[in-house]
Parts: C-alpha cells; sequence; structure tokens
C-alpha cells in the first residue's frame, strides 16, 4: 500500500510540470521556499505569482519550473543544473540570498544560461565580469551611499558617528559606509561596534553624545532598533539626522514605535508610494490577493520575472538571442527605469535607484530622490519631547 | 567626567536588576546545593507573564509585580515538589542536567506559543528620562533600581528575623542537622525555590519595559547570573548583591572606555581575576 501510495506520488510530481505544455517559453525560479529564508522567499514567490498573472494577460504564457534551495548554496548549484541541463530553460530569475546567488552566477556564466538575480545585496555577484550573469536591484554599497547623499543633499553634516552590530551584516554594510563618507570629507568620530542583544546601550550612546556627531549611523536588526533609538532618546542624543542602514529600521514593527522612530532615514529598493509606473498598482494588488504589505523583495522579483519571460519569449527560448537582448534592452516598470550596463566594475547590474524613506507619522514616506518623493523630508531631527 | 559619571550611574542601574537574578540563584543553591540552570528561562517566564498583563489586562509592569511574584512563587514551589526535591541526593551532573531540561522545557513552551518573535512592551515612559547635573538617568531603570531595593531589604529582613527565614539559612547552613532540630526541610527547600523564581520572574517583570523579550533570552541570563553568584560567593546574598552591581558597572564602564563588542571580555576577565586571587568568590565565607 505504502509502495503504491509512493509511486502514485511519484508519478504526480512528474505529471505536474507537464501540465502546462502549451506554454512558449520555458523559465526556471530558484528560491528559498523552505528554510530559514523562506519568509522573505515568500515575498519573492508571491511577487512572481502576480508577474504570471500580468505576462498571461499580454498572451504570454511562462511555464515555470520553480526549485526551492532551501537557502543553501550547494542545493541552488544542483537545482541550477538540472534547470540547465535537463529542464532546457530559456532563463533562469534567483535565487535570493547572496551566497546562493553567488554559487549559481558561476554555474550560469558555465551553462550559458541568462541568469537574473531580483534581490541579492553581495557586491561581488556582477563583479565579476560574468556576460550572462544580471542583477535587478542595486548592490550592498548604494545602501550606504543613498542614505548619505540623501544627508549631504538635506544639509551640511560634517560629522558621523557609527553604531552597528558585530557580525558579517553590521560590520560589511558599516565598511562600505566608511569607506564613502571618507570620499566626502565627512569626519568619523565615532566607530562603535555592539553584541547582539544586551539590555543596555547607553554607555555606548553616551560616549557617542560627547562627540556631537551630525550623523548617527546605525546597522541593527528590529529589537535592537527600537532599543537603540529609546535609549538614544533616554540619553537625548540629537545629531542632524538617525540614518538606519540595516534590517531594522525598515520594518512596520518599528515604524508603528512612532516616539522613537518618526524621523528616522532608512533606505529600500522600492516603496508601493513611488511613482514609478504601476508600483501603486502592484501595492493595492499584492494586498489585496496575499492580505500584507508587499515588500522590495516582491517588487525585485515580479518585474525580473516579466523582463525574463518577455524578454525569452520573444528570443523564442534561445539562449544567446534572451542574453543579447537582456544586455541591449530598456525597460520601464515597478522598479522604475531598468537596464543592465557595465560601470565601476560592474557587468550587467541594473544601476538601480535606491530609495530613501523617511518615517513620518508611523508611516514610511519616499522623501528621496526628490523626483520620486511624495512627502517632503523633516531635517534636521527634531529636538526629542 | 560627565561620560564617566553617566556609564557609573547606568551601571549602578542595571546591576541593581542583575543583582535581583543573582540573588534568586544564590538563596537556591544555598539551601538545596543545586545550581538551577533554568533559572533565566524562570526569569523569561516572568516577562511573559509581566507581557500578557500588559498587553491584555492593561496592567503597568511595575505594578504587575504585585501579581507576578506570588505567581512564580507557586511556579517555583511547584518545579521544586514535583522535580527538584528527588534529585537532592543525586549526583551533581544529574542535578544539573534536570535544570538544563526544565529550562528547554520552558523555552521551547514559550517559542510554540508565542513564536520566536521579539515582543517590546511600550509604556508611556520607556524611554523617558531624568537629567540630574548632565547626567541623564533612565525613568524606568531607575523605578525599577527602587523597587529592587526594597525587595532585597524585605528579603534581608524576612530572612534574619522571621522564624521561617531563620529555618532557611539554618536549612543552608548544615541541611542534617537544621533537620535533627524539627526543621521541615522539605518545605524550605520548596520556599527556597519558589523565593529564588519568584526573584528572577521580578527582574524579568522589572527590566521588560526598557528591554525585549523572546523564548531564547534566558540562556543570557542564566550564564549573567551564574557569573554574578560565583563572584560574590556561592550561597552569598550579600556578595550576589554586590556581583550584581559590580557586573553592571565593570559592563557599562568599559563599553566606554573600551568597545561594547568587548565588554564581555571585560567582565569575564574580571571573573577570572577574581576567583584566581579570592577563589571563594567576594563574599565567599560568610554565608547567610
Amino acid at each position: 500500500m505504502v509502495k503504491k501510495l509512493f509511486s502514485f506520488f511519484l508519478a504526480l510530481s512528474l505529471a505536474i510540470p507537464n501540465l502546462s505544455l502549451a506554454a512558449n517559453v520555458k523559465v526556471g525560479f530558484i528560491n528559498s521556499i523552505t528554510g530559514p529564508e523562506a519568509p522573505i522567499g515568500e515575498n519573492l514567490t508571491n511577487g512572481v505569482t502576480l508577474a504570471l498573472e500580468d505576462l498571461a494577460k499580454k498572451g504570454i504564457k511562462v511555464e515555470l519550473i520553480k526549485e526551492d534551495d532551501t537557502g543553501k548554496p550547494q542545493i541552488s548549484m544542483s537545482a541550477m543544473e538540472k534547470l540547465a541541463t535537463r529542464d532546457n530553460i530559456a532563463g533562469v530569475v534567483g535565487p535570493y540570498t547572496s551566497a546562493c546567488a553567488n554559487a549559481v552566477a558561476k554555474l550560469a556564466e558555465k551553462y550559458k544560461v541568462p541568469l537574473l538575480v531580483p534581490a541579492a545585496a553581495k557586491e561581488e555577484i556582477t563583479r565579476q565580469g560574468f556576460k550572462w550573469v544580471f542583477r535587478m536591484n542595486a548592490p550592498a554599497d548604494v545602501y550606504a551611499s543613498s542614505l548619505i547623499d540623501a544627508a549631504l543633499t538635506l544639509g551640511k553634516p560634517k560629522s558621523i558617528a557609527f553604531i552597528y552590530e558585530n557580525t558579517d551584516f553590521g560590520t560589511s554594510t558599516t565598511k562600505s559606509a566608511k569607506e564613502y563618507v571618507a570620499k566626502k570629507g565627512i569626519r568619523i568620530v565615532a566607530d562603535e561596534s555592539y553584541s547582539k542583544g544586551s539590555p543596555d546601550y547607553r554607555s555606548t550612546l553616551s560616549k557617542i553624545k560627547a562627540t556631537n556627531p551630525d550623523l548617527v549611523f546605525m546597522v541593527s536588526y528590529v529589537a535592537d532598533a527600537i532599543l537603540l533609538m529609546r535609549q538614544a532618546r533616554e540619553m537625548g542624543l540629537q545629531p542632524q539626522a538617525f540614518l538606519g542602514g540595516g534590517a531594522g529600521f525598515t520594518t512596520v514593527q518599528f515604524a508603528k514605535e512612532k516616539e522613537i522612530s518618526n524621523y528616522v532615514l532608512s533606505c529600500t529598493q522600492w516603496t508601493d508610494d513611488v511613482n514609478w509606473p504601476g508600483a501603486k498598482d502592484f501595492g493595492t494588488r499584492y494586498k489585496a490577493k496575499f492580505g500584507k504589505e508587499p515588500t522590495y523583495h516582491a517588487a525585485c522579483a515580479y518585474e525580473s520575472m516579466m523582463i525574463m519571460a518577455e524578454t525569452a519569449a520573444k528570443a523564442a527560448g534561445d539562449r544567446e538571442k534572451t542574453r543579447a537582448a537582456l544586455k541591449a534592452g530598456k525597460w520601464n516598470g515597478i522598479m522604475g527605469e531598468v537596464k543592465f550596463s557595465d560601470y565601476a566594475g560592474f557587468t550587467n547590474q541594473n544601476n538601480h535607484q535606491m530609495l530613501v524613506q523617511q518615517i513620518q507619522d508611523g508611516k514610511y514616506e519616499t522623501v528621496f530622490p526628490k523626483q520620486f518623493a511624495t512627502k517632503k523630508a523633516i531635517y534636521p531631527f527634531p529636538k526629542w519631547k | 567626567m560627565t561620560v564617566f559619571l553617566q556609564s557609573l550611574i547606568s551601571g549602578i542601574l542595571i546591576g541593581g536588576v542583575y543583582a535581583l537574578i543573582g540573588i534568586g540563584l544564590t538563596i537556591i543553591f544555598g539551601v538545596m546545593r543545586v545550581i538551577n540552570f533554568a533559572h533565566g528561562d524562570i526569569m523569561m517566564i516572568g516577562m511573559y507573564l509581566t507581557y500578557n498583563l500588559f498587553t491584555l489586562a492593561g496592567i503597568d509592569p511595575f505594578v504587575s509585580i504585585l501579581v507576578t511574584i506570588p505567581l512564580m512563587f507557586l511556579f517555583g514551589g511547584f518545579l521544586q515538589k514535583l522535580f527538584i526535591n528527588r534529585v537532592l541526593g543525586a549526583l551533581p551532573q544529574n542535578q544539573i542536567l534536570l535544570t538544563i531540561g526544565l529550562g528547554l522545557i520552558m523555552s521551547n513552551t514559550m517559542m510554540l506559543i508565542y513564536t520566536s518573535d521579539y515582543k517590546i512592551i511600550s509604556t508611556s515612559y520607556s524611554s523617558s528620562s531624568i537629567s540630574v547635573a548632565g547626567i541623564s538617568v533612565s525613568e524606568p531603570l531607575a523605578i525599577s533600581f527602587i523597587i529592587t531595593a526594597a525587595i532585597t531589604a524585605m528579603l534581608y529582613w524576612f530572612l534574619i528575623k522571621t522564624d521561617t527565614g531563620q529555618a532557611i539559612r539554618a536549612t543552608a547552613q548544615d541541611r542534617e542537622a537544621a533537620q535533627l532540630m524539627g526543621i521541615n526541610v522539605k518545605r524550605m527547600s520548596i520556599i527556597a525555590f519558589g523565593l529564588g523564581a519568584s526573584l528572577a520572574g521580578t527582574a524579568g517583570a522589572l527590566i521588560s519595559p526598557t528591554y525585549y523579550i523572546f523564548p531564547q533570552i534566558g540562556s543570557t541570563f542564566t550564564l549573567k547570573a551564574f557569573v554574578i553568584t560565583v563572584l560574590g560567593g556561592m550561597g552569598s546574598i550579600v556578595g550576589a548583591t554586590l556581583g550584581g552591581v559590580v557586573i553592571g558597572i565593570a559592563e557599562s564602564v568599559s563599553a566606554v572606555y573600551i568597545s561594547s563588542g568587548w565588554k564581555d571580555v571585560v567582565v569575564f576577565v574580571l571573573f577570572l581575576l577574581v576567583l584566581l586571587f579570592k577563589p571563594s568568590g567576594l563574599m565567599g565565607k560568610s554565608r547567610m
């Protein structure tokens, strides 16, 4: 009985991908569907689901072959090998995490498969001169530079203090930020790393307060972001702007703590109030279908799938033609203008414009760059009440 | 100078809460000779209790200790009666395994109920402070320090003046002799564990307006409580009070003058130095 059931499911699992044989383009999608990155992976899957709906409206039927990499590079690599050699896809969108995307990029180059990375931040991915690897989102160094650019446009900060958690994420983000401010002639007056989870950052903050910095740049996860801002308020740390360079400053939970989160600047790849064509519409559709706010991951995945499927369909599934069309093409959609170009050591990198958002009255509002802004930025940071 | 005073005051205030955790652990060790590795997890339960009282019933975290203390006392007594009493004569490693196991059960149960998301209590005073001569004193921490001091004073009074307190101290000094004198040592153990648990729970409640809550938070505080108790001298209540404040100050001052990434190193170096020159801890000899 068990054997029978097993063979039935096996047959079923083999049959399912073949159900949509009528499709006229085959695209692979590698994502973290299970594993520790699954909560974010879900956003990418949702974005792709919406993309398939829109492609069908345009008359492009996509046979999507989904592969789960569980967030592990080696599984991601075998998924890519399967897609490239057995499934004979025209192109691949994914994977989500930086580690996976970097591993898969080398295989894309080897098998000559167009790969479009939607939302992995590691700079190296598009810095290896690969011809077949394209990236939608802005790489990690832009996070820091766009925030600092925003501050430089809004005011004239002369000094900056860094406070960040002593993990890979914290130190690497801060490192690119430090290099950037050095170029811009802003003095670094404090450089404090902390170990995550201590109940008391007051002494570190009082040390920073004594240096009287114009900007405070912080990199933390959710809980520490709230704690740091609370204690900064307690200590009366009063810079011209608080810059949140990391995950913890761009969550709804953080924004809800109005007393301490108001007027904090942070950056993101995408917001649903930006005036890029279709962005608002995408936001409302997403909320209606999935019952939650779309993240930038969803938007990146949506646009990547749209571009990849359309290009591959036009090239009739030919990989070389698809690659050439990706390289030459230009799009304008929910991610703004997309063009894969070579600059500053990057190849096939979309020079994506990061958006700087500010929390105003408990909501994220896009404030920089000016042409995409929905609200005026409040600068300098108002006095603590 | 302001920066130094600032870090000193922050250290003393946070040290008060540490002391409360340490005292709980030291009472349990003193009476039972059992190291309670579930101490941090008991504190975590106290935090979730406070969180629920605050979000569901709207009870202020500082007021909620009136509920937390008796509930945690019963919880601790229950643990002692059901589990710890059975292993009192067992090998130390078995006792350790039991308490670690209890801690794991607690943290995983809480994870099933509340998921591993961070919970934050936001009160009107969560980020307010009083400024005294250029030094800002965190309001919630100052209140919790006052409560800690009051509780510690009451505990001293209880242990020194009351009959039950004296019986607990007698049990701590010599279990068998106390039993021969007609003291119900099993009951004293239950009271002692209950006290320890309610102190840990109270510490959890007091720290929750300024900190965040998640199921795995316990291990950090178990380690801290252990360091505090050993530093002060195992079983000594004065030692644990002193140890808590010393650790608080060491963390805070080293975060300013070295780096906050290094403060744990400073704490453990200090800890090793004390053990090297005074192996029984700061107050090792005088056991209350």
